[in-house]
């Protein structure tokens, strides 16, 4: 009931599973590296179709960037998570964290 | 193009309508958990292929060199099992690396690939030194003290390094330990130095491998 309420606080675009599952992994990588796209597949165990769909969101969210150069002649396709997406993914999980602690904030008080 | 809308759509509603905060937050736990796994090299793992190699390596070498033990063991054997054991610790360390970075390029993996090379260069230089003593006349009573001394100082440098630039403390401190191990060893002499780099240096890296492996193993604390 808490959940439904909150919901739209929280980042539409991120929460999302296979979203959500990218920009995790992404954000593991250090703040500027870019991973292959089989890679980033591996790591976050979806089929391609299903990866470069929810790639496109983020993309289109301005969340990560998408860049392809060639690698010995084969195309390579390299995700990068731009500062936006860094940021707006910090942000996802601290709503997460306010939605989740108790609804009276005397025990914090009580911490401080 | 024009049915990516109506994709979205869908797609959308696949995904988000059972996710709740708590699912959301342990979906995040276990995506971080798993690709931290695929993507950070395992250090217990090399520490403790290090820590067998300097064990052993430096104790058949311990054995062989002591005058009272010395018939046990066969100095060619002694010396191919110690060359053996290294190679496959550098194979170990350098096969993570490259395993881990798979796919994966940027600021971090050029300052690895640095780091590599700085591994490489200064041991073609280290040797080139030790080799030109040897040359000059150095007894080799002394190289015995020089080569294994000088290896431990530049790897101990090495690790304060690694230890910098990934901001690991516990590498620094095992760097300190190496370099502290290495002054030790010459200090000891012949063939006690074998047997200071084998107890203290393999110990070291055996103890950082358990140190390593219990942090692994700690549950993550809740955050507020």
């Amino acid at each position: 009931m808490i959940g439904k309420r909150a919901l739209p606080d929280l980042d539409a675009v991120i929460h999302a599973q296979g979203r959500l599952r990218v920009t995790v992994a992404l954000s593991v990588l250090p703040p500027g590296d870019s991973v292959t796209f089989p890679r980033l597949q591996d790591l976050v165990g979806m089929t391609a179709g299903n990866l470069s769909t929810h790639l496109r969101k983020l993309e289109d969210a301005g969340y990560i960037t998408i860049s392809k150069a060639y690698r010995r002649r084969t195309p390579v396709t390299f995700v990068t998570l731009t500062g936006a997406g860094r940021l707006a993914f910090e942000e996802y999980t601290a709503a997460l964290r306010v939605l989740l602690a108790p609804r009276d904030h005397g025990s914090d008080q009580e911490d401080l | 193009m024009d049915d990516s809308q109506r994709s979205e759509r869908s797609s959308d509603l696949g995904d988000e309508s059972h996710l709740s905060p708590e699912e959301s937050l342990a979906l995040i736990e276990a995506q971080r958990e798993k690709a931290a796994r695929s993507l950070y090299v395992a250090p217990a793992l090399i520490l403790a292929v290090w820590g067998v190699a300097w064990l052993v390596g430096f104790g058949a070498l311990y054995l062989t060199s002591h005058r009272g033990l010395g018939g046990a063991l066969p100095a060619p054997l002694v010396t191919s099992v110690f060359l053996l054991l290294f190679a496959v610790a550098a194979v170990v360390s350098f096969g993570e690396q490259v395993r881990r970075g798979r796919g994966v390029s940027g600021p971090s993996r050029r300052s690895a690939a640095l780091y590599g090379w700085s591994w490489l260069l200064a041991f073609v230089g280290l040797i080139a030194l030790d080799l030109a003593l040897e040359n000059e006349g150095l007894p080799p009573r002394l190289a015995t003290l020089l080569w294994p001394g000088s290896s431990l100082l530049v790897v101990g440098l090495l690790y304060l390094a690694g230890g910098m630039l990934w901001e690991d403390r516990r590498q620094y401190w095992l760097g300190v330990w190496v370099l502290i191990t290495g002054a030790a060893s010459v200090a000891a002499g012949v063939p006690g130095n074998f047997a200071v780099l084998s107890l203290a240096g393999g110990g070291g890296f055996l103890i950082g491998a358990a140190v390593a492996l219990a942090g692994d193993r700690r549950p993550q604390p809740a955050r507020p």
